[in-house]
């Protein structure tokens, strides 16, 4: 376990330096609405990209403002010192307003040789859906042209298949973590879903399957109190493992870079490959980006706080979200009117000296739940 | 009888404009002096900037234009009619066509609760902070929309929200009232390129909204009923575009704060007789300051363009501040809606015709493109050669992340392409808390005499020249 959370905590990782070696080629990506079948399928690696706690953000500074969230001035940052340099391409996604922001100026500033813009819609109809499978099939054939490859209907349900399989795997990582006595912490958990989106698929399939074997058995000491994670877009490994250095664990999640990315996401229909993709992200993906369903959201972490029996949940954001900071505080009203206590904490992206502060909130919180 | 200090902010705003319907057509200054010593100082001070002889009777019209919006409001609720609120990105003639809802824009009643309020709004957005919303929502919507969740402000019946996809904050924080007060929510989705494809999209996004306000309302939108909208949208459009052209002067005959009063009555009564008199009311002032030569300083120091909104809450005194020194406000990027006519031949013509004027709507135009920068530097660019700016202000209210997140292009942009210079400002455009008015105006000062005079040909303004250094004091810096 220990490798895999220093391979998930650095940029290039073994896996990553492995596949470029080898020839391979990597496109970023930072939005949970790109479909990760189709770079597969290209013969592509698709490369989450992440801040990892990354709190310098000087040069992202001059392009974005102190009024955008840091996460993105973060990944802004990595971009233009070269961190991200062994990328081959980039894929912006509308997801957020900082986001588009933290690409455009990355795009502006420090070009990548392939760069294209996948627009998702915002609500899920018909129209949408038409909508959003038309800009698939744009991606396609850039991807095409640019990478000189042909992406085969064949090749697409492979990756289709193989990503099932990576989810259906973390889906049983979740399950060990959510246990009475959990196999994994919420730190850990954070790292597998981290490394498994900077990996090849078929890799990252063998790796969870002898990962959650040599776990199955083993237990950690029952946690001072069961915590759901909830909220932005928080990569922050080292905080998950500083706050749960309380006591507490973190026994599920509905993080964009934990179950979000992956939970909802169940096998696609049959039919036209890049329209069952469509479907499969547009209908399934939880996100507060999007509107008219909330009440999916709310669902899907009800139903987590309940297979986890949670003692609590704690929703973050970071400082300028608005996506999450408001949707926090509805999520809150919810949980509370159904007896879960919550936490709303804001937080500074990468600030290591808050991590004092939000320690102090969570001991309060623990005492507040009657978990001391 | 209701307690004041308990009412919100619709009831208070609305209340107080309703004063408007007692004053004449014309104001003398005795009269002004004597209106401004009966009414609470913070009205009166916005009345005072409004007041200004030369803006004098164009106010007028434009209170009463606001009075008559919100009048007409208070009686369809009490008719048993629908209210339906609207974001400041959404045309809302759409509404206005139905018999029985009538729109209310939140973005205006926050800045009418800012400009004439006494505590300008504020414990609204201290409510909304109390429950928990993050301090770095917008205050032009939270604040009215903190009201409402008060329960002391009147409750909508419905709200729309245009902001996905331009605005993360508005559009967040309409769900959010939506979903915590059980208001029904009607989306307006648009895509993000502008395809042809797209643009069709979009034309049945908007008719999908048509058909659930017609549902939710109980009632069909007819031929008839869209026409009697259009026709008076398109009169507004005709009236917009004289304006328009009366900017291009040198010196610029239209008073800085026309640039509100125009998207004030875009954002609340465009397509109405009361919006189409307001607006020729606008150009028939312009016309005749056209006419006469007139600007309100010795000379026009620097036409300026501001690339996204004003500042509002220092009680419209901006506006006149600057005037007074030869500084002209041209436009707000709220400005930059480029409305076009609607074809009124049928019901679909027309609807065709809405849609592609929603989408056409500032923010949606700009922040909803296909990229956020090159939208926005395109409008912002083509409206300053157009008006011929010399200089591109940009608010930097705080809550507008998408523009803070793209602004470094703008202005690198804006000076490769045009050699426009842009002031970035910090503040909270509605929300005297962060930037004190007194720090806004004296950036604004330094930019035009540092940075524009000189450009314009004119020597930078010099600062005093210091003392020759002495012996005790050379080494002071």
């Amino acid at each position: 376990m220990d490798d895999l959370f220093t391979q998930a905590t650095v940029y290039a990782n073994d896996y990553v330096r492995q596949w470029r070696e080898g020839g391979g080629r990597v496109v970023g990506y930072n939005c949970v609405f790109a479909p990760l079948e189709l770079f597969e399928a290209a013969g592509l690696l698709p490369y989450r990209i992440r801040a990892l706690s990354n709190a310098q953000t000087d040069l992202a500074d001059a392009h974005l403002s102190r009024f955008n969230c840091g996460f993105c001035r973060s990944c802004l940052q990595l971009g233009l010192n070269g961190a991200y340099a062994f990328l081959d391409g980039l894929i912006e996604i509308n997801g957020c307003d900082h986001l588009r922001g933290a690409f455009e100026n990355w795009q502006y500033v420090k070009p990548t040789p392939f760069f294209h813009y996948l627009k998702v819609p915002h609500i899920v109809i018909d129209d949408a859906l038409d909508y959003f499978a038309d800009q698939l099939v744009q991606l396609k054939a850039k991807l095409e042209i640019h990478f000189a490859v042909t992406i085969a209907d064949d090749a697409l349900r492979a990756a289709t298949a193989r990503q099932a399989r990576v989810r259906e795997l973390l889906r049983r990582a979740y399950a060990l973590r959510e246990r009475e006595r959990p196999g994994l912490t919420g730190a850990q958990t954070m790292a597998l879903v981290l490394l498994g989106s900077t990996m090849p698929a078929e890799q990252f399939i063998a790796l969870l399957e002898k990962e959650l074997a040599a776990r199955e058995n083993e237990s950690l000491p029952a946690p001072r109190a069961r915590l759901l994670i909830g909220g932005a877009a928080t990569d922050e490994v080292e905080l998950l493992r500083e706050l749960e250095s309380l006591g507490a664990l973190f026994v599920t999640d509905s993080l964009c870079y934990g179950a979000r990315a992956f939970w909802s996401l169940t096998a696609p229909a049959d039919g036209d490959p890049l329209r069952a993709l469509a479907k499969l992200y547009l209908s399934n993906t939880l996100c507060p980006r999007m509107f008219e369903d909330y009440p999916s959201r709310s669902a899907f972490i009800l139903a987590a706080a309940e297979r986890a029996r949670i003692d609590g949940a704690v929703f973050v954001h970071n400082k300028f979200c608005d996506v999450h900071g408001i949707e926090n505080v509805l999520l809150r009203k919810h949980l509370e009117e159904q007896g879960i206590p919550v936490l709303l904490l804001e937080k500074e992206y990468g600030a290591h000296a808050d991590r004092g502060r939000l320690k102090t909130r969570l001991q309060a919180f623990l005492e507040r739940i009657g978990r001391p | 009888m209701t307690n004041l200090a308990h009412q919100g902010l619709f009831e208070r705003v609305a209340n107080i404009f309703s004063l408007v319907d007692n004053l004449g057509d014309t104001l003398s200054d005795a009269e002004v002096e004597g209106l401004l010593r009966v009414l609470p100082p913070e009205s009166a001070n916005s009345i005072s900037a409004l007041m200004a002889p030369h803006l004098r009777e164009s106010s007028l019209v434009f209170l009463r234009t606001l009075s008559t919006w919100m009048r007409e409001a208070r009686a369809m609720k009490a008719a048993g009619g629908k209210i339906i609120m609207v974001p400041f990105n959404f045309p809302p003639e759409l509404i206005t066509a139905f018999d029985h809802a009538a729109p209310l824009t939140v973005e205006v009643l926050s800045t009418l609760g800012v400009v004439a309020l006494e505590g300008q709004g504020e414990r609204y957005w201290d409510l909304a902070m109390g429950l928990g919303l993050p301090d770095h929502a917008c205050s032009s919507n939270t604040i009215e929309l903190g009201s409402m969740l008060s329960g002391e402000d009147f409750r909508a019946d419905g709200l729309i929200s245009a902001g996905p996809g331009g605005c993360d904050a508005n559009a967040k924080i309409h769900e959010f009232v939506s979903l915590y007060m059980d208001i029904p929510q009607f989306v307006l989705e648009k895509p993000v390129d502008r395809s042809p494809e797209a643009v069709a999209l979009y034309r049945r996004y908007y008719r999908r909204l048509v058909r659930q306000l017609e549902e939710f309302i109980g009632e069909d939108l007819t031929e008839e009923k869209l026409r009697r909208v259009n026709e008076r949208a398109n009169r507004c459009t005709e009236l917009y575009y004289e304006l328009w052209e009366l900017h291009k002067v040198r010196p610029c005959p239209i008073p800085n704060l026309f640039s509100l009063f125009v998207y004030a009555t875009r954002f609340s009564m465009w397509g109405t007789d009361t919006g189409v008199a307001c607006m020729e009311a606008l150009v028939k002032a312009a016309r005749a300051r056209r006419a006469a030569g007139a600007y309100p300083a010795p000379r026009e120091k620097a036409r300026c363009l501001w690339a996204y909104t004003s500042i509002y809450y220092d009680f419209l005194g901006l506006f006149n501040w600057m005037e007074n020194r030869g500084i002209t406000h041209l436009a707000d990027a709220l400005d930059l809606f480029m409305p076009q006519p609607v074809d009124t031949t049928d019901r679909e013509t027309m609807l065709d015709g809405m849609a592609d004027r929603a989408w056409d709507m500032p923010m949606t135009r700009q922040m909803g493109g296909p990229s956020m920068s090159a939208a926005w530097i395109e409008d912002v660019l083509w409206a300053a050669r157009e008006l011929d700016a010399e200089a591109v202000i940009y608010c930097g209210h705080h809550a507008c992340k998408q523009t803070w997140s793209v602004v470094s292009i703008l202005r690198q942009e804006l000076l490769k392409q045009a050699g426009l210079p842009l002031l970035i400002l910090q503040t909270d455009a509605w929300n005297k808390r962060m930037t004190p008015i007194g720090v806004v105006q004296r950036q604004i000062a330094e930019f035009v005499d540092q940075v524009v005079a000189p450009q314009r040909g004119g020597e930078p303004t010099r600062r005093r020249r210091r003392r020759p250094a002495d012996s005790s004091s050379a080494s002071s810096t």
